[in-house]
């Protein structure tokens, strides 16, 4: 771990320089990745929302000198845009243009981060977004993601890492135009920028990039100071309230592998033998999908992959200094949600004691080192994962992993799995109808028979035998139950 | 052999010649088999990668029969249930083998079985691909437990009040379309899914043979070898015979309106829909109506600035009309933050449309939107994959790439007498569909 945050400063910019991470290629697109070390984890306490807010007033609000609708109708016909994506660390502003367009683009990308608007009507538009985000897009329309967030937020309470990207509710509607001016000017410093780019864009232009950005303040080098997560004693389960449905299960624990970490392409492997998302390949997905029917799918991360549900390749620049270990088990029917969850701890039992047998090693670890080449398929991809990779101080992705896995043995990969996880001390987030019902089961440790509507295979069968009398062995004083109105606000 | 493989260059030479006019300029390689199956091959600029897409022109569309709704969808799912050679054990580890990333999906009109892998794995990939698409072999048991799966995929959905808004608006829309049902099914049917074994195999018989299939391969790859390896696999694949009799939809004769309530807190939503003509590249009326969604809604429009930007009164808005094989629907949806502004929002989306009659659109406007649909559309095509999957929409319709530079074409000729004739003709009451979600009483109404 120390070693690491060594490696990282030995690669760190220059004093109030920003670093450049160029990519230049033949390409008619031109790329822009710029981005900044500060985020959500940076929001002052009870202004909760400032690095979202801030980001937000900088690309989709207007400029000093031109009006949001004067930028949308400019931006128009290059069908050019300026996207931002806020995570604890990392503030990024990301967009493309044809190559015919750079210059005119460029004008307004760099005008809306180096010379914002503040305007009071953006304002109040962007906050309601954001609010709107939190009380409807997730609390009322998307359990599975609503099950994710409340689990980072469960980890790490009392953590700069312990609220929503977006922020809180009240601390949204706290913010005044003067904490996001704030928020801007400690931040957007040239120590804190990395200024991304590809494609075909002339070798002037990148200069001209590097000068015109001169212009935020140089700001001191360096990274937030982050606390441990506080320790699990016991399992502490989260039951979120609302009318649905079905049940949504998200669970894990704080871990410290990271990329760089010894083992994390140890424990890269185990999670796409475990899980890999949105594949069929995982054993979570084969037993609990395909021999069962239980759900639509069930996987399992070493790093943070918000919209999960929406996209099979994670959003670059979602770095974090830490990360979890986390279980995602799709919604299940209400019937059947307390033997699903039995099933995902005896899978996860069997995965931690047993490991991974040598065939289904090769194949995990053969799987994990061509899948790069598709994650990597994009060159807003490759920029993306070349600015993560200067972050984490390792070299470019696919040379990292190719060069730990061609290494790796499975034994390796069975005592990382040891290392770093288990089966108890976690945190359960559980999203249903009827949450009391189901802690009451939950707590009574009665068996819960499966029934199918076909024969099963007697393998199958006789599973089912052990984990229906499963003991979750959780305690009624480690279960809250809230109402889903009360989350996030 | 060489003679063919240099008439095969000049022929795409050629179109490469013709391409700074075409929106879709990269050269690539249509060809039939003589069972009816399509090949189109698109070498890209992109190295190491290919992307396999086998599209088959059935979709929700197809479902025909009461009580079958969701059946196309579900189907897609038992194609991952194996075959004699390969059980899907054996297909999942030649997948994991290659880190493949692999998926399908199905809409109204078409299923697509898509794959991304490097380029050294194309011919195990068509090779496990052609043997499932011929010989998929599963039992009841097994079927029966993936219809359970599709009922999680339900479940998974059925948090998104946009989900049941369409499923609504399409049930009130149409009378005898098969678009009447979305592509996930009928709850009712859903849950009847398990006991329709034998339907599974009359679909399978049905539409799963060379005549309903396109495959496309894009990226580090040449045509010729590409060709030999799919006449490999897919030559004795036998043609089928079967076509659907997929009913018209009789004239709508009165507007229609429905409501949903929806059962936990969340804003309103508001779809404004008219019945739309099929998908056309040579029908000035199918071009307008897709300008006109960007025209009228887009973050440009004067309704998104006044209703977004300036009064605050809607967080969402946008219009669409999409392709579709059928008659379908122009619709645009709105979230407004205010339960009581629904009715205010609903009067300023008609107005929008009404004064698309009366009032040409200006024509810089007009020019600005087809500027951007060029750029828009090369953007998209970032790698080989992107490309693969725009294609398989269009070659779902038409079973041809070459439908997009039609179409592409055609937008640049649309005048603002176009959008206006065909506002005139399209949006009126009778073709009219409104349905409005919002929060049950009891579940404590909008906020924010």
């Amino acid at each position: 771990m120390k070693l690491a945050a060594m490696m990282l400063l030995a690669g760190a910019a220059a004093w109030g320089k920003p670093e450049v991470v160029a990519l230049p290629g033949k390409s008619p697109i031109v790329n822009f990745r710029f981005v900044l070390r500060a985020g959500a984890a940076s929001d002052p306490a009870g202004k909760q929302g400032a690095a979202a807010l801030t980001a937000s007033m900088l690309a989709q609000g207007g400029t000093r000198t031109k009006t949001y609708k004067e930028i949308v109708d400019a931006l128009f016909p290059m069908a050019a845009s300026i996207s931002m994506q806020v995570d604890k660390e990392m503030i990024v502003f990301s967009g493309a243009t044809h190559i015919d367009n750079l210059e005119s683009y460029y004008q307004i990308f760099r005008e809306a981060l180096l010379d914002p608007g503040w305007r009071e009507d953006d304002l109040k538009r962007l906050r309601d977004n954001l609010i709107n985000y939190l009380r409807v897009s997730l609390r009322g329309n998307n359990d599975e993601e609503l099950g994710k967030e409340v689990l980072y937020n469960e980890i790490y309470r009392g953590h700069p890492y312990g609220w929503n990207n977006a922020g809180t509710v009240s601390g949204l509607q706290s913010l005044t135009m003067d904490d996001l001016k704030k928020f801007y000017r400690e931040h957007f410093t040239q120590a804190n920028l990395i200024i991304g780019l590809a494609g075909g864009y002339p070798p002037a232009f990148l200069e001209k990039v590097k000068k015109d950005f001169e212009a935020l303040p140089a700001g001191a080098p360096g990274r937030m100071k982050l606390p441990a997560p506080e320790a699990l004693h016991e399992t502490r389960v989260v039951m979120v309230e609302k009318k649905t449905r079905s049940v949504a299960y998200s669970f894990g624990y704080p871990i410290e592998v990271r990329r760089g970490h010894p083992d994390f392409p140890a424990l890269l492997v185990a999670q796409s033998y475990l899980g890999q998302h949105r594949q069929s390949v995982g054993r979570l997905y084969q037993r609990m999908r395909e021999a069962r029917g239980l759900n639509y799918g069930d996987y399992a991360y070493i790093e943070y992959f918000p919209r999960g549900m929406f996209q099979f390749e994670p959003d670059p620049n979602l770095a974090r200094q830490q990360q979890i270990f986390q279980i995602w088990i799709r919604p299940v029917e209400p019937a059947t949600a307390h033997f699903a969850l039995r099933l995902a701890m005896f899978e996860l039992d069997r995965f931690v004691r047993e490991g991974l047998s040598e065939e289904a090693f090769q194949k995990a670890r053969n799987f994990v080192s061509r899948y790069v080449n598709l994650l990597l398929k994009t060159k807003d991809a490759e920029l993306g994962y070349a600015i993560d990779s200067r972050w984490y101080g390792v070299p470019d992705y696919q040379s990292y992993l190719r060069g730990a896995l061609a290494k790796l043995t499975r034994e390796q990969v069975n005592a990382a799995i040891r290392r770093h996880l288990r089966t108890d001390r976690m945190v359960l987030v559980v999203v249903a109808q009827n949450c009391e019902e189901l802690k009451q089961k939950f707590l009574s440790e009665a068996p819960s028979p499966m029934t199918y509507n076909s024969p099963k295979p007697e393998d199958v069968l006789n599973e089912d035998k052990i984990v229906e009398k499963l003991k979750l062995g959780l305690k009624a004083e480690n279960i809250r139950i809230i109402p889903v109105e009360k989350i996030f606000e | 052999m060489r003679l063919a493989i240099l008439g095969l260059c000049a022929a795409l030479l050629a179109t490469a010649a013709d391409a700074p006019r075409k929106v879709f300029s990269l050269a690539y390689d249509q060809h039939d088999f003589p069972n009816g199956l399509r090949l189109i091959t698109v070498p890209t600029e992109f190295p190491n990668v290919v992307a396999l897409y086998i599209v088959v022109q059935t979709g929700s569309r197809n479902e025909v029969e009461p009580g079958k709704s969701g059946f196309a969808h579900f189907f897609e799912h038992m194609m991952f249930r194996g075959t004699k050679n390969y059980p899907p054990e054996k297909y999942e580890a030649v997948k994991a083998n290659a880190g493949v990333a692999s998926n399908a999906y199905t809409s109204d009109d078409l299923t697509v079985y898509h794959m991304t892998f490097s380029k050294e794995d194309l011919p195990k990939m068509l090779e496990i691909e052609a043997d499932r698409f011929q010989n998929l072999e599963y039992s009841e048991a097994v079927f029966r437990t993936e219809a359970l799966a599709v009922l999680g995929e339900y479940n998974k959905n059925s948090a998104s009040p946009n989900v049941k808004l369409f499923e609504v608006l399409r049930e009130t829309a149409f009378d005898k379309s098969t678009y009447k049902h979305t592509t996930m099914g009928f709850l009712k049917d859903i849950q009847d899914m398990p006991n329709q074994f034998q339907y599974s195999r009359e679909f399978f018989n049905r539409y799963y043979r060379p005549e309903y299939v396109t495959i496309i391969v894009a990226g580090d790859v040449k045509p010729e070898p590409v060709r030999a390896l799919v006449a490999k696999y897919f030559g004795n694949w036998k043609r089928g015979s079967y076509r659907a009799a997929i009913p018209g939809e009789p004239p709508q004769t009165a507007p229609r309106e429905a409501k949903v309530d929806w059962p936990s807190p969340t804003l309103p939503w508001l779809a404004v829909a008219f019945k739309s003509p099929a998908y056309s590249d040579a029908n000035r009326e199918v071009a307008a109506l897709d300008l006109i969604a960007y025209l009228g809604f887009a973050p440009t429009s004067d309704l998104y600035q006044k209703l977004v930007i300036k009064e605050q009164k809607v967080d969402l808005l946008y219009a669409s009309n999409p392709d579709r094989v059928d008659p379908y629907l122009f619709t645009v949806m709105a979230r407004i933050k205010n339960p009581k502004d629904v009715d205010y929002v609903k009067g300023e989306i008609l107005g929008t449309l009404a004064s698309l009659k009366d009032n040409p659109v200006p024509a810089e406007r007009l020019e600005a939107l087809k500027k951007h649909l060029r750029y828009s559309f090369a953007l998209r095509l970032d790698n080989s994959e992107a490309i693969a999957a725009t294609l398989a929409r269009f070659v779902a319709l038409t079973r041809t790439p070459e439908t997009i530079n039609r179409k592409y074409e055609l937008y640049t000729k649309i005048t603002p007498e176009d959008i206006r004739a065909a506002a005139r003709k399209y949006f009126v009451d009778n073709a009219r569909t409104i349905v409005t979600l919002a929060s049950a009483p009891a579940a404590g109404g909008g906020q924010q």
